[in-house]
């Protein structure tokens, strides 16, 4: 029984850290050093794992009841870590440089109306790249 | 934001590699009223020079059990790196900000201070 609370444990504060943290997004509020969600995602695969190992010593449980919410739990703070560890971006690449003036380029409106950089001349503009929608 | 981008003349354009659809759709949902412009073959984010090799993508496919996706195909996305170039009225770049973690955006005390510092 001690194994299944340990993996149920680990499963859940890993869910629950992930949804804290996709939270923070649209809000705003991403923690420039995420130290806390590291922590407790480690954590509860940390407890998953110490559930495993309960239930290879001889825990009286049925296997699927500490493997699922284990698995899961690896699974999911896995991936988070391994985002985490791909979050800088290859900046350097960038071909333009503060005093040089726009390069020409041409796009489509949201509208679907084409639109040429002419269009940005007399006026100031903040012009973002960004990663889209999602 | 847009009050203070308004007091001095500043109008927002910002472009990604979504398809005119997904831009349109993204401007409703979010309830944009600025300028989203669209670059799915990256033309205009490979003419900068910002595109992002690395983030991944995870599109429904492989194995199905009765329509129902059993596995994610992980694949490179290509978008843009979050970017911002402040321009003036002769198209002069003034500021350009980068983000090195892309989790973290420009900020509107950031882009401000940018402003003012320009045109202030």
């Amino acid at each position: 029984m001690f194994a299944i609370i340990l993996s149920v444990a680990g499963a859940a504060l890993v869910v629950l850290t992930w949804g804290v943290y996709l939270a923070s997004i649209p809000a705003g509020k991403v923690p420039v050093r995420p130290v806390g969600s590291v922590m407790l995602q480690c954590t509860g695969v940390t407890l998953a794992l110490g559930g495993v190992l309960h239930w290879v010593r001889g825990a009286d449980a049925h296997a699927a009841a500490v493997f699922a919410p284990a698995g899961l739990a690896v699974v999911m703070g896995g991936f988070f870590l391994f985002l985490l560890s791909q979050r800088k971006t290859p900046v350097g690449d960038i071909k333009v440089a503060v005093g040089d003036k726009l390069l020409p380029f041409e796009a489509r409106t949201a509208e679907g109306f084409d639109f040429h950089s002419e269009a940005l001349m007399g006026q100031r503009t903040l012009f973002k790249f960004f990663r889209g929608a999602w | 934001m847009k009050d203070d981008l308004a007091k001095y003349g500043v109008s927002v354009v910002a472009l990604s590699k979504d398809t005119v659809e997904q831009a349109a759709n993204n401007k409703k949902r979010d309830g944009l009223t600025f300028t989203l412009l669209s670059d799915p073959e990256l033309a205009v984010i490979k003419q900068y020079g910002v595109e992002h090799h690395k983030a991944l993508e995870f599109s429904k496919g492989g194995f199905t059990l009765f329509g129902i996706p059993l596995a994610l195909v992980p694949s490179v996305k290509r978008m843009a790196i979050p970017t911002s170039l402040l321009l003036d009225e002769q198209g002069v770049i003034h500021w350009i900000d980068q983000s090195e973690d892309y989790r973290l955006r420009s900020n509107e005390q950031r882009v401000m201070e940018a402003i003012k510092a320009a045109f202030g």
